[in-house]
């Protein structure tokens, strides 16, 4: 299959663009200048100090939920130019049941850039992992440093200062570590951290020992109690052991994660976003992170994105499952205006019954006013005769952009551009030739029968008149080849926003 | 087990019976029993208002609906365009509701303060679909039975999730006083996060209530109390309430007697363990000088 760029950031004058596990950086002629691979212990031919799978002593214990990748955590891998990463092969713990179709490299799921284009940020999915890169400016990156999470990050967010990230995760927990670990070794995780869990439970003593027990097997049994017990603290995921602060908690799925300075205080905000519709308003101090002032409420479907433009930092842009995309005085909590995305959607696609914002972009330019760009996914009654008897809905992506403008406190929809395929992802790219810079798209490239591959990154020319499709010409930096996934399996990686609604929706 | 066809039909029976006739009479518990847990991560069909001013008070509290044209309450402040984005204008209450029973199970605290504080709304929040059945049909027998009193007008339960949406019942601020009576303990590590304390989550009871207010905890689990007192006291919006001032409030005692769970408690022998916790004021966030 062929994996397209899904996640686009610009930074300074390169645009990352992550393609499965891999990070690739161009110019912003879209010329190729290196690659970050995923380390992959296949890959090496070495598997590495993997810690041999233990033979099960009790065959009745279930089989461990997820692969663990060892946390090297200052793995100094560089990438040189054009170069692939010689990195140390990560510690892969033998998953006991095998499941040939799963993921053996996890594709990033988040990308994101310091804003002195120093420093780059990526998530990854199924090992739970950040990674942090040095950017020297050229496109090239240096990993600095990959911590595993607690919980699968879901959403990062990189603080006004650039020194330390946030984390959103799954199980709705906002972490925040710093962009840099501190050399000094991070010890005692309970002293700097209001962890969840104050102090760990009593652990389980088996109440029965060797005077109270007399007959062969309840020996027996005594005895496997306690060697599960030994194999359990062993196995046990330990607390990570690098500097990691519990700042605030949702009960429920984190989707987004943004930050916000107060238009008047400055001071900073930490906004979150939940599957249950919430968007929450916390103050961004670590000593007062615990502090709610505000909830922005109104959503009446999951809330997947969050975007504070630039140029109206006073102003939040939200969207989800809803019909309609929100905008608030996020400060207060309040709803100052929302538009319309099923409509436009169904003017592309008239088959759409709900629509999912996967991708919420502003677009500012200096002294004009800010557009909001949406990408999103659709669903539509399924063509299997028996589902759409029962009237059951499928997911679908929709092949266009769509473009707000966002003045005076209104939303208005002002153009949509259609594209050939998918659009994934999009971000600004400033090609220096003009003073505007250009957008550019990521999109799931048309396979032809042949085998011919269309393109993947397609640019947006931005001139006096507005912006104007431009599918893009430097076809070798966008050459892509297959990768060993299945389609069902990159179609779920790739638009796995519809899959965040409520079943019972429908019923 | 699933009751037998027969078991149920009674039940629907029984249920039919009671709303149909004016009955004054006391539901029976037998006829709503309901497994003790569910789980607060999941989907259930729930139903909240997308935020607190699309809440419908009116049918929890039909005593104290303020009468007349909605759209003559509006504030003044409210544009033509605040009104455009919240089509749905509830019919108005007279007053908030201030205190909230989370958990209020079969809803002996819920209508034990209700007497207590007459002037108060006082409001149960319970998961299980059929127990909140049986405190609404309790509630309503009350307040049939009591006509000339008009005790228990100021009561009042809804199904809800509280982990998810409190803050989609309660305002900023509106609560004064939050019971949390008997909860699940969850004793497995793995569960810890379904506990209905923890820090992230007191973040969440401190936003829906004033300054002042005060949660009220009880439970007969030795080691769930040392975990309510540790997080809450690890909450810098919450301070310990001292024991003198706990064992003056009256709302203790009720605490203490009047839930179901409680009696439970006493009938066995079994201790139970008391913590109060107010709410202080939050410190000032301005620009660093």
């Amino acid at each position: 299959m062929v994996v397209p760029y899904h996640l686009l950031t610009e930074c300074g004058n390169v645009l990352f663009a992550a393609r499965g596990s891999d990070i690739y950086s161009f110019t912003p002629q879209l010329q190729h200048i290196s690659t970050w691979k995923y380390p992959s212990a296949r890959q090496n031919g070495s598997s590495g100090p993997s810690s041999a799978p233990k033979a099960s002593p009790l065959p009745e214990e279930p089989p461990s939920k997820r692969r663990k990748v060892g946390a090297g955590q200052d793995g100094d891998t560089s990438v040189h130019e054009n170069g692939v990463a010689q990195p140390q092969a990560p510690v892969i713990e033998g998953r006991k049941n095998q499941d040939p179709s799963h993921q053996e490299r996890p594709f990033i799921h988040g990308l994101a850039a310091t804003t002195d284009h120093r420093h780059v940020v990526a998530i990854t999915g199924s090992d739970k992992t950040i990674w942090v890169f040095e950017h020297d400016g050229q496109g090239n990156l240096k990993q600095l440093s990959q911590r595993t999470m607690p919980k699968r990050p879901c959403s990062i967010a990189i603080t006004s200062d650039n020194q330390t990230i946030l984390s959103a995760d799954k199980f709705g927990d906002v972490y925040s570590i710093p962009l840099i670990p501190s050399p000094s070794n991070f010890t005692t995780p309970d002293a700097t951290s209001r962890s969840a869990t104050p102090s760990a439970p009593h652990a389980f003593k088996p109440q029965a020992n060797e005077f109270t027990v007399h007959t062969k097997r309840n020996l027996k049994a005594l005895e496997n109690q306690k060697l599960g017990l030994k194999i359990k603290a062993a196995d046990k995921p330990s607390e990570p052991t690098f500097e990691h602060t519990l700042l605030l908690g949702h009960v429920s799925m984190l989707t987004a994660v943004a930050v916000g300075a107060h238009p008047a205080t400055q001071r900073p905000y930490i906004l979150t976003a939940d599957r249950d519709e919430h968007i929450r308003v916390s103050r961004g101090d670590p000593s007062q992170a615990h502090i709610i002032d505000a909830y922005c409420l109104g959503h009446e479907d999951f809330v997947s994105r969050l975007c504070i433009p630039p140029l109206s930092p006073e102003i939040l842009v939200s969207g989800g499952g809803d019909d309609d995309i929100f905008v608030w005085n996020w400060a207060e909590g309040r709803l100052i205006a929302r538009a319309s995305v099923l409509e436009q959607v169904q003017k592309v696609t008239p088959d759409a019954i709900k629509v999912a914002v996967s991708r919420l972009f502003a677009y500012s330019e200096e002294g004009s006013a800010t557009t909001i760009f949406v990408i999103c996914e659709r669903q539509v009654f399924s063509t299997l005769l028996f589902a759409y008897i029962h009237r059951k809905l499928t997911a679908s992506s929709v092949p266009a952009v769509f473009g707000y403008d966002l003045s005076g406190n209104q939303l208005q929809h002002i153009v949509t551009i259609p594209t050939a395929s998918n659009p994934l992802d999009i971000s600004t790219l400033h090609r220096g030739a003009s003073q505007f810079p250009d957008v550019i798209l990521a999109v799931d490239p048309l396979v032809s029968a042949e085998g011919t591959v269309g393109a993947s990154l397609i640019v947006l020319t931005r001139d006096e008149t507005g912006l104007s499709l431009h599918p893009d010409l430097e076809k070798e930096a966008l050459v892509i080849e297959g990768e060993n996934i299945k389609l069902e399996e990159l179609q779920k990686i790739l638009y796995a926003t519809e899959s965040l609604r409520k079943t019972s929706d429908f019923e | 087990m699933a009751p037998t066809k027969n078991k149920r039909q009674k039940r629907e029976d029984y249920r039919a019976a009671l709303r149909e006739e004016s009955v004054t009479e006391l539901p029976r518990k037998k006829f709503y029993r309901q497994r003790a847990h569910a789980n607060p991560f999941s989907d259930h069909h729930l139903i909240y208002p997308p935020s607190p001013d699309q809440m419908d008070w009116s049918s929890l509290y039909p005593d104290y609906v303020v009468e007349g044209d909605p759209m003559e309450q509006n504030e003044p402040s409210e544009t033509a365009a605040d009104q455009s984005l919240r089509p749905v204008k509830p019919k108005r209450l007279s007053k908030d509701v201030e205190v909230a029973d989370i958990g209020c199970g079969f809803g002996g605290l819920t209508i034990a303060l209700a007497p207590l504080m007459p002037d108060t709304l006082i409001l149960g929040l319970e998961i299980r679909v059929s127990v909140t059945q049986f405190v609404e049909d309790r509630i309503k027998a009350l307040r049939a039975q009591n006509p000339d009193t008009k005790l228990y007008r100021n009561a009042g339960v809804l199904r809800a999730n509280t982990m998810k949406f409190l803050p989609n019942f309660f305002k900023k601020g509106q609560l004064s006083k939050i019971f949390i009576c008997f909860p699940d303990p969850h004793f497995k590590a793995r569960k810890h996060k379904q506990r209905i304390v923890s820090t992230t989550l007191n973040s969440e009871y401190a936003f829906v209530m004033k300054p002042g207010g005060i949660v009220y905890t009880i439970t007969d689990v030795p080691d769930l109390h040392g975990w309510m007192v540790q997080h809450f006291d690890a909450h810098l919006s919450f301070e310990r309430v001292s024991e003198e001032e706990q064992e003056a409030d009256p709302c203790v005692e009720v605490m203490r007697t009047e839930t179901e769970e409680g009696k439970k408690v006493e009938r066995n022998n079994g201790q139970k363990f008391v913590a109060l916790f107010r709410r202080l004021e939050d410190p000032s966030y301005d620009a660093v000088v």
